[in-house]
């Protein structure tokens, strides 16, 4: 069993909206006199009575506690504003908690920002020292990683030049590399993966599965690259309006947060005929775009099979009638047409259900059309892109994070070996 | 059997205490300090035209100013045997150390949010580093008025004795670093709260130039209103500069004596106040 660095314990974070401190030097002289000089009930401010509803307070956080084992890599996640980088901070020491405490073992090193301490007019040697002593590094540290820096941002012809004079990527390279080389006991990283080109992206990430895989420092790390939590998190916290939803194992915790988020039923009905789009040969009557999963709540991976139900109420007879669904891609190209076997029209309800095997489309979002062809020949009603379907990622076992490219991600055996 | 679990070693609590001064945590972010100094000293002069001489002629261009005004035109009597030059220069030096490093230090949290939101250090290394910067602007001109007594001794015959006061210079610099550091953390902790106090911070600068004895000797103010100007813990550490440098200024032990106390009464007053709100700070500015 491995030991306990960070604990914890009911931590909240009341942030007062609007207004922020009481307002007036007059007030705060009072509230002072009341408070701490004749030791009186609080009179503008207890934290039991304000309700989570008033609208002028917000709890960022509310009873938050867990706890983190020496080595571990824990994911935070949760939607903009849930508290995240607010819990971040507090562990950071930068903001104090309203109520709770943390405790904990170690030296700790947070990167919230990429280029924390840089500072504009300076050179990239001076910003190396300035922003590695910022972040906490010591002299020894950082003579010993220097070259290590240079070399991982790439800039060493502009190792001279103010920073004011680089490109972004190259401010970002060099900014990133010095917060990479960090070596505290615990580092904390809040979304700094967002930045940089691909290339980059995997480079940082590679960083970041070293400096907890190989070197086995404890890491707390904040993303909404869900791939790149559950590849390098083991566990992970899924905070909610700053509460924790659920926590665990980073992929079960990814899931059910996924499965939060994303609709996983894709459905419309319209219950009279009038109001449905259509003319007088069809009408829709309904359709629904679902992952086929056993699991309750799935949404549509790469890997799931995606079925497409449709409903028609036909008014004509005396022809054969095939309905065409044509999978587009989000910028209007088609991806591939699904085209159904004829049937002889007859009046009333036409049904429809083709299914897009797993393993076969990208992530991304693509759209759906559909056409109703009569006699094989003529198109008699076109329903152009009347839904999207968003297909999320999985990977496994690979240290790539950008945008898989392609429209298709089909399985594909590959053998690579060496003769 | 599992080893008894180690300890914990820290702890963030819900309250910050007054007391909670971790000296060893700022030694060990020294060389952020040194870097800090070195930043000002790089950002500062890249990009002039004449560089670090600034540092020169900043108090140098005053003093000719204060001369031409208050010496020539207005007539202000400084009495004594010393040059106006070298009667204001010497002044002018001081009142920039302590005005310089007032001014920094009260920007503290404006100025430094952007980096204070994103990681913690002990957040005092940010005015000591504005401090240390200012002294050694301040040895810088001191050298030249060292520079500029040598001269008038070669050229202009100015009799100069080192008298014992000389070793006074380094209590006055440091009484003087001290009141401009301890206030000026004051307020900065109270133009991040009230942010339009800041301005108020730039007329209580200029009205206490002219009741400190910068460009009239003590000995000049008529005897009925002295007390306005000994009011000023600055007045009694620049007539004691003077007197140490020049050999001329009015000091009595008890008004020193009053400095030091407000010095110590300020820097206490200072670092309890830092050390309670700075971490609460964050959220208001």
């Amino acid at each position: 069993m491995s030991e306990t660095v960070i604990e914890v314990e009911n931590i909240s974070k009341l942030y007062k909206l609007g207004k922020i401190g009481s307002g007036s030097l007059r007030k705060d002289l009072q509230y002072w006199w009341k408070s701490s000089v004749l030791k009186k009930e609080d009179p503008y401010f207890t934290a039991k009575e304000i309700q989570p509803t008033d609208n002028e307070y917000l709890w960022a956080l509310k009873d938050v506690s867990f706890e983190v084992k020496e080595g571990e890599a824990l994911g935070i996640i949760g939607s903009n504003g849930s508290g995240k980088s607010t819990l971040l901070k507090i562990i950071s020491r930068i903001v104090q908690p309203t109520q709770g405490q943390v405790r904990g073992r170690g030296k700790i090193s947070s990167i919230l920002e990429v280029g924390t301490g840089f500072h504009f007019e300076l050179t990239g040697r001076e910003n190396i020292y300035i922003s590695g002593y910022t972040l906490g590094m010591n002299k020894a540290e950082i003579l010993r990683k220097f070259d290590e820096i240079v070399a991982f941002s790439g800039i060493e012809k502009f190792l001279d030049t103010p920073v004011k004079r680089y490109s972004s990527g190259m401010y970002v390279r060099l900014a990133f590399a010095v917060a990479a080389h960090l070596e505290p006991d615990i580092l904390i990283v809040d979304e700094v993966l967002a930045v940089g080109d691909a290339d980059f992206q995997r480079k940082c990430m590679g960083k970041m599965q070293d400096i907890s895989g190989k070197n086995g420092r404890t890491i707390l790390f904040v993303s909404h690259n869900m791939q790149a939590i559950t590849n390098l998190c083991h566990n992970a916290i899924w905070l909610q309006e700053g509460v924790i939803k659920g926590q665990g194992l980073a992929s079960d915790v990814v899931e059910s947060y996924l499965s939060s988020v994303k609709q996983d039923k894709n459905e419309i009905r319209w219950d009279s005929e009038a109001d449905a789009p259509g003319n007088e040969w069809v009408r829709m009557k309904s359709f629904l775009v679902q992952p086929l999963s056993d699991k309750n709540n799935a949404f549509i991976t790469v890997r799931t099979p995606i079925q497409i139900e449709v409903e028609f109420w036909c008014y004509i007879d005396d022809c054969d009638i095939n309905v065409n669904v044509i999978l587009l891609t989000d910028t209007g190209e088609c991806v591939f047409n699904m085209g159904s076997p004829s049937v002889e029209a007859e009046k009333g309800v036409l049904s429809l259900k083709s299914i897009i095997p797993g393993n076969l489309l990208n992530n991304g979002i693509y759209t759906l059309s559909l056409d109703v062809i009569r006699n094989v020949s003529t198109a008699i009603y076109e329903f152009s892109k009347f839904t999207t379907i968003e297909v999320e990622d999985v990977r496994e076992n690979m240290s790539y994070f950008g945008k898989w490219p392609g429209i298709i991600r089909p399985e594909v055996k590959s053998y690579l070996n060496f003769k | 059997m599992v080893p008894a679990e180690k300890k914990l070693t820290w702890q963030i609590d819900a309250k910050s205490s007054y007391f909670d001064f971790n000296l060893p945590e700022i030694i060990s972010y020294r060389h952020l300090l040194f870097r800090l100094v070195r930043k000002e000293f790089l950002v500062n002069y890249q990009q002039t035209l004449l560089g670090p001489l600034w540092i020169l002629f900043q108090p140098l261009l005053t003093m000719v100013t204060y001369v031409f005004v208050f010496n020539k035109i207005i007539g202000v009597p400084i009495g004594g045997k010393t040059p106006p030059v070298l009667f204001y220069f010497t002044g002018i030096v001081l009142w920039n150390f302590f005005n310089d490093s007032f001014s920094a230090t009260s920007k503290t949290f404006r100025d430094n949010i952007h980096i204070f939101s994103k990681v913690y250090f002990p957040r005092l290394i940010v005015p000591f580093a504005s401090i240390i910067t200012q002294f050694l602007r301040f040895l810088i001109q001191v050298a030249f008025l060292i520079v500029i007594l040598a001269y008038f001794m070669v050229f202009k015959n100015l009799k100069f004795t080192v008298n014992a006061y000389i070793f006074a210079m380094p209590l006055v610099i440091l009484v003087v670093a001290m009141i401009s550091l301890s206030v000026g953390l004051i307020f900065s902790v109270i133009t991040a709260k009230y942010r339009d106090l800041g301005n108020f911070i730039d007329i209580l600068v200029r009205v206490l130039l002219f009741v400190t004895p910068v460009i009239y000797p003590l000995s000049a103010v008529k005897e009925h209103i002295r007390w306005i100007v000994q009011l000023n813990p600055l007045a009694p550490l620049f007539e004691l500069f003077r007197l140490g440098l020049l050999g001329e200024g009015t000091v009595s032990p008890f008004y020193l004596l009053y400095s030091i106390i407000f010095m110590i009464f300020s820097l206490f007053t200072a670092l309890l106040l830092f050390n309670k709100q700075s971490s609460k700070l964050i959220d208001v500015i």
